[in-house]
């Protein structure tokens, strides 16, 4: 279990100012689930998993892991594993040994080498340079690393970046295995469609702050909800027509937002009282979407409108 | 490398709760230096060079060396590679920094041991040993192969006295460069810059120094780390003017003791 409280990291940008990266975020991620961390870039995904593995300190508030300052662990490769990122490499060094300097390190017999191996698929080449490994064998390398002390809690920062379809199908089947064992899975992306994919939960983070806390399946009802579209020339009409019905009925500018009903519904509906209809369409918000739609206020970084002639 | 000792003394004396103890630390910094091949080329670099080079200047000037209008000691030559030698034990000593900062692999180091004192002190305590054996040897094998030509010429010098501490000297010269260059490393965290800083601080500073005038100036020369430190790994230093070598070193472990704990006190508090 991995739990932070008022956790904070403001960063120095020179001249005495400061940018607040992680903004008293409170979350609890429990064990047995796979939890997705989803944020645009520079959201404070990245930060934040740094907190919970002491590699940066945070500014105020606290970050446990299994009830502990992950520091204060005797042998903390058996209290957590982590993928950071691919290249935490040393590029000269091959695979094996570099497993083998890290179970050294926390007291991990040697032969666990040889299985982190096996189960990530890298036994065959694990005596090649790692600077040699494909993004996605670097990927396998890291996970490889992370599952080292056997940990109850996994921790994955983009875990799926850069791989192949089957890649990124191996970390999804592996993930859920991981939780299924009844360990804490908490794993990071900017992704909505892999998260949806891969996460029982979801936390949700946008300029530091977070937007959402919640199991996937209410995060679908609550955010990724359709309707049917209709235009008219009466508007009204249609409008008194469906909401005498007792459906939810939305007017935005020049059309109603029907919820509850589908589309050839509507249109029979419509039809039956003599109304013309110019458009009857369902709209099907995905979570991309509505992802989007909850984050957009804090991208950090919006690409500059095409239109605007940047690529004149 | 007095900072380093007291170090792993007090950090062992916690290890029982506190990340993996410093035994399992020493381990895994030792499979780490000894499975990149950086690591033994520029070992095998200190003893081609520091030997070689010391074989090949005594064989050169030998005979001016035993002649009357010689101006230099023959002691000034039996352990002239290890002036260049030095240059590879910098290199070494920023490798095994500051590679981990440029490859992130730091992230992995401190995530599996958290006690980041301990992982600067299995560094420092690994390359001072390996470096103290590489240097002594280096400079025995120079001192082998030089004195022969020295020998041929009446002016060949026995193992012992200012000729026999040179040859540990030089261990400890480079022993302590090492460890210098370790603290610069923790500090700057880039391979290029730690190295052109200590070369620079070495080689050139220690030299323009001399050109600082009046007592000052005299001091300056004789505290610059390259100057202090050196004077022990030679029979007969160049300058004359220089600290005696036991003096010398004890300066030059001072400057790189006071550095260690600089870099020791940044480690703990800068985010990896």
């Amino acid at each position: 279990m991995i739990r932070a409280h008022a956790l904070t990291k403001r960063f120095a940008t020179g001249k005495g100012q400061t940018r607040v990266a992680v903004d008293g975020i409170d979350f609890v991620v429990e064990p047995g689930r796979v939890t997705g961390f989803l944020g645009p870039n520079g959201a404070g995904k990245s930060t934040t998993m740094r907190m919970i593995l002491g590699l940066d300190a945070p500014t105020s508030g606290t970050v446990s892991v299994n009830g502990h300052r992950y520091a204060a662990a005797p042998a903390p490769l058996r209290e957590i594993g982590a993928l950071l990122d691919a290249h935490a490499i040393h590029p000269g060094r091959s695979a094996r040994d570099h497993l083998r300097w890290m179970a050294a390190s926390n007291g991990i017999p040697t032969t666990r080498v040889g299985e982190v191996l096996e189960l990530v698929g890298l036994e065959s080449v694990a005596g090649q340079r790692a600077g040699r490994y494909s993004l996605g064998m670097g990927q396998r390398l890291g996970i490889a690393a992370a599952m080292l002390g056997d940990p109850p809690v996994v921790v994955l920062d983009e875990p799926v970046n850069g791989l192949d379809p089957e890649g990124i199908r191996w970390v999804r089947t592996f993930a859920r295995q991981l939780a299924d064992e009844g360990r804490t899975v908490f794993i990071s992306s900017h992704l909505m469609s892999e998260m949806a994919l891969m996460a029982d939960h979801l936390l949700v983070i946008g300029r530091g702050s977070i937007l959402a806390d919640c199991s996937m399946s209410d995060f679908m009802s609550d955010h990724a909800a359709s309707y049917v579209r209709v235009k008219a020339p009466a508007l009204a009409d249609v409008e008194n027509l469906l909401s005498g019905r007792g459906l939810d009925v939305t007017r935005v500018d020049d059309e109603l937002r029907v919820v509850g009903l589908d589309a050839a519904a509507v249109g029979e509906l419509a039809f039956r009282h003599g109304l013309m209809l110019h458009e009857l369409t369902l709209v099907r918000s995905s979570l991309e979407d509505a992802f989007m739609a909850l984050t957009a206020d804090s991208v950090e970084y919006h690409a500059a409108d095409a239109s605007r002639g940047a690529l004149r | 490398m007095t900072a380093t000792m007291t170090e792993g003394g007090t950090l062992l004396v916690g290890s029982a709760e506190r990340g993996p103890g410093f035994g399992a630390v020493l381990r895994a910094e030792w499979l780490k230096l000894r499975t990149v091949r950086s690591t033994w080329w520029t070992l095998v670099a200190t003893f081609v060079l520091g030997a070689g080079l010391t074989v090949l200047l005594c064989w050169a000037n030998a005979d001016w060396l035993a002649s009357a209008d010689a101006d230099e000691s023959p002691g000034s030559f039996v352990t002239w590679g290890m002036m260049i030698a030095q240059i590879t034990a910098v290199v070494l000593g920023a490798l095994v920094v500051t590679t981990e900062y440029g490859t992130g692999m730091i992230r992995s180091s401190f995530a599996a041991v958290p006690a980041r004192g301990r992982v600067l002190a299995a560094k420092s305590l690994l390359l001072v040993t390996v470096l103290f054996v590489v240097g002594t040897v280096t400079a025995l094998a120079g001192y082998a192969g030089g004195n022969y030509f020295l020998d041929r010429e009446g002016i060949g010098m026995a193992l012992e006295g200012g000729v026999l501490r040179s040859m540990y000297g030089s261990g400890l010269y480079l022993a302590g460069i090492g460890l210098f260059t370790v603290a610069v490393g923790f500090l700057l965290r880039h391979t290029a810059g730690t190295i052109s800083v200590v070369l620079a601080l070495m080689l050139i500073l220690g030299n323009m120094v001399n050109l600082v005038p009046g007592a000052f100036g005299d001091w300056l020369v004789k505290l610059m780390p390259g100057n202090a430190g050196s004077v022990i790994s030679t029979p007969v230093p160049f300058n004359p003017d220089l600290l005696g070598p036991w003096t010398g070193f004890a300066v030059f472990a001072a400057e790189t003791a006071v550095l260690l704990a600089a870099a020791y006190v940044v480690l703990r508090r800068r985010d990896a």
